[in-house]
């Protein structure tokens, strides 16, 4: 029998998800997500047997790198676990509940309410199996722990929950993955994650977002809470879905604790992606600093706005936040905001970025060394995208994400030529 | 087996620039073009490398009878054509040693093997006199105006084209960085190769000797001559010669 707390929390948020509508974002007048298209009485929670092996998909991603846990929901059910490293706990979240309660009670959704939205209350309402990530203090891992959310049907909707506490002095790598086949058809992931990274520990932290060309919604709330002296790099990587509404928040909860938030995107075809980030800084002398970086192909839109949020007494704070944008194709519409909200005295906060195309006399001087045109775009957004993929630290995840930037880019090597040419005629 | 440059206009979606230049170089020969700033040297230099920013309205561009003229950037750097930008770009996340890797077989039908490519590199880098560490990172970003030209001049050591332009590397160099890089352009006039040397001033041309000298004003070449005439201008000035042109016209 579930414990009350979790009970209580599914009760209260089922009225919320039953009251609310569903919801359209919208920003600055111009800028709306809706999930009108989503037909979520059609979509149900798929469960699974356990599997003996990995699926293709996974496999391929995960490659043959080395794990100290690896965790792969499917649909509705934990399909797969196990923990190389008997220090760590890596398990599902209902089973915690059972066998690590007080703990979990301790951590379970302190930072996640169930009543910001509609999709918010659904994932607390409906969430099954989940996860349950403890490092315990004092632990370094040298592999990462690998968490997947796999949906390969479509009809799905994938209601999930994440929970990772990092003891203290702590030093790990938490990975999730998000993936899914190609297929034809809806599917929702609606996901809660949430990190606490307790005094002392180091944490990076990645998450990786492939949905592949069917139609899923990602509609998902991460939240990483940073305790005194700790740090937490946190590389969110997007490369795929058809819409995507996310809102990741990253906290300097106490003092001395440090973030470093970097995070790209690469949308294409008509994807639509919405990502709302919150540096907040709650206590005084806490750093930050945050790099996003996307590019847009096809007809695709991508909105990015990033937000410092330094909260009364939280002085000595230094952060920085800066966002940059490419835009690849004459249909693709992108926005990219950063903002500032400082509500104290005697912090140093900044923010910058660019929004613009690729740089005629980068290409030029490019192919003055023998790269043809297409060459040198390959090179300079792989390039562009190198300084978050490098921040990732682990170079199976890293050459992954290179292949699938490599990838997708020969996809659309047609348009970029015609629209860098366009613009070279232009010029 | 020469670069040619024929009655060349070029224009600028404001100005026309270049008003019919005519120049000649062939292998084994070093010429300099020597001009004020707004003679238009810079804009010769990137109208033969074919950047897209300058128009040819007249005149033709050949390389050993290959009409290059319309050519896209890379068709000219295969055709042994190579530029030292004044300005080269910051290319972020690209290492000194992948772009150069790249570049090197662009202009190969084989890829070239890792250890030559690593042998290639140490020996330009030891001419230049460059740091090992140099290589690791990325190409132009936070370069001091001295390691750009540097890392312009290792390409030029690496790449081995038929015919260098070199636009203004000299300047912004201090004078051991000078020496260093002229050593290495000396050790690159071979026979088989010629170079034409944009320079504002006279320095770097009493350490890479020309054996030609022309004069650029207001987008012609309006003198030509011998070593000398770069002595000549060194102890008279541009106004000298802006002043005999203007003679001359009248």
């Amino acid at each position: 029998m579930p414990p009350n707390f979790v009970e209580d929390r599914r009760k209260a948020a089922l009225e919320v998800f039953e009251s609310e509508p569903l919801p359209t974002w919208r920003r600055s007048g111009f800028w709306t997500t809706t999930v009108r298209k989503l037909q979520l009485d059609q979509l149900e929670p798929r469960r699974y047997e356990p599997l003996e092996e990995l699926p293709e998909i996974v496999r391929q991603d995960l490659g043959d790198e080395e794990h100290a846990g690896l965790i792969v929901q499917r649909g509705a059910s934990v399909v797969y676990s196990h923990v190389a490293d008997e220090r760590i706990v890596v398990m599902p979240l209902e089973q915690a509940l059972e066998e690590h309660t007080e703990l979990v009670e301790q951590y379970f959704a302190k930072r996640l309410p169930y009543d910001e939205g509609k999709f918010p209350a659904a994932t607390a309402a409906f969430w099954t199996g989940g996860v349950f990530v403890h490092v315990p203090k004092d632990v370094q891992l040298e592999h990462p722990i690998q968490v997947v959310w796999l949906i390969d049907e479509p009809g799905t909707a994938q209601y999930a929950h994440t929970l990772a506490v990092v003891g203290e002095f702590a030093e790990c790598k938490i990975r999730e993955y998000f993936v899914a086949p190609d297929f034809e058809g809806q599917a929702l992931h609606a996901g809660a994650f949430e990190l606490y990274a307790l005094p002392g520990s180091h944490v990076n932290l990645a998450h990786y977002q492939d949905w592949g060309s069917g139609e899923v919604y990602d509609i998902s709330t991460r939240r990483v809470e940073i305790r005194r002296d700790a740090q937490v790099k946190w590389v969110p990587i997007h490369l795929g879905g058809h819409l995507t509404k996310q809102t990741l928040d990253i906290i300097t909860a106490e003092q001395g604790s440090d973030m470093r938030h970097t995070g790209m995107y690469f949308t294409e075809r008509d994807e639509h992606l919405d990502l709302f980030t919150t540096d907040k800084h709650e206590e005084g002398h806490t750093t930050g600093d945050t790099v996003w970086k996307g590019a847009l192909t096809g007809e695709s839109r991508a909105s990015y706005e990033g937000l410092i949020h330094i909260v009364p007494g939280a002085t000595e704070t230094d952060t920085y936040l800066q966002t940059h944008q490419m835009l690849l194709s004459p249909k693709a519409k992108g926005d990219a905001i950063p903002s500032l909200i400082v509500e104290v005295d005697n912090v140093k906060a900044s923010h910058g970025g660019t929004v613009g195309e690729l740089d005629q006399e980068q290409i030029f001087y490019m192919m003055t060394r023998g790269l043809s045109r297409a060459e040198a775009v390959r090179v300079l957004v792989e390039g562009y995208f190198e300084e978050v993929v490098q921040r990732l630290e682990d170079p199976g995840l890293e050459a992954l994400v290179r292949t699938r930037i490599a990838e997708k880019l020969r996809g659309a090597e047609q348009q970029v030529r015609e629209f860098i040419g366009e613009r070279a005629e232009a010029a | 087996m020469t670069l040619e440059i024929q009655n060349l206009h070029v224009r600028t979606e404001e100005r026309e620039i270049l008003h019919g230049v005519d120049l000649v170089v062939k292998r084994g020969e070093t010429h300099a073009l020597m001009g004020p700033n707004g003679s238009g040297k810079s804009t010769l230099a990137n109208t033969l490398m074919g950047n897209p920013v300058y128009e040819v309205t007249d005149g033709r561009i050949l390389l050993d009878g290959e009409d290059l003229t319309e050519a896209d950037p890379d068709e000219r750097a295969k055709a042994g054509l190579f530029m030292a930008f004044q300005y080269p770009a910051t290319i972020p996340g690209v290492s000194v040693a992948n772009f150069l890797r790249m570049a090197v077989n662009a202009g190969r039908e084989e890829p070239i093997k890792v250890k030559e490519f690593g042998r290639l590199l140490r020996e330009n880098m030891d001419l230049l006199r460059i740091d090992r560490d140099f290589t690791s990172r990325y190409l132009n970003e936070g370069f001091s105006g001295g390691e750009k030209k540097r890392a312009e001049i290792l390409q030029l050591a690496m790449l081995q084209p038929e015919f260098a332009v070199l636009d203004e590397t000299d300047s912004g160099l201090d004078i051991d960085a000078l020496r260093i890089v002229a050593a290495g352009v000396n050790e690159m006039r071979v026979p088989e190769r010629g170079f034409l040397i944009i320079t504002h001033y006279t320095r770097i041309l009493g350490l890479v000797h020309p054996d030609f000298v022309h004069i650029m004003l207001d987008g012609r070449i309006v003198r030509e001559g011998g070593p000398e005439l770069a002595d000549e201008l060194e102890d008279k000035g541009y106004e000298w010669v802006r002043e005999e042109v203007a003679a001359g016209a009248s």
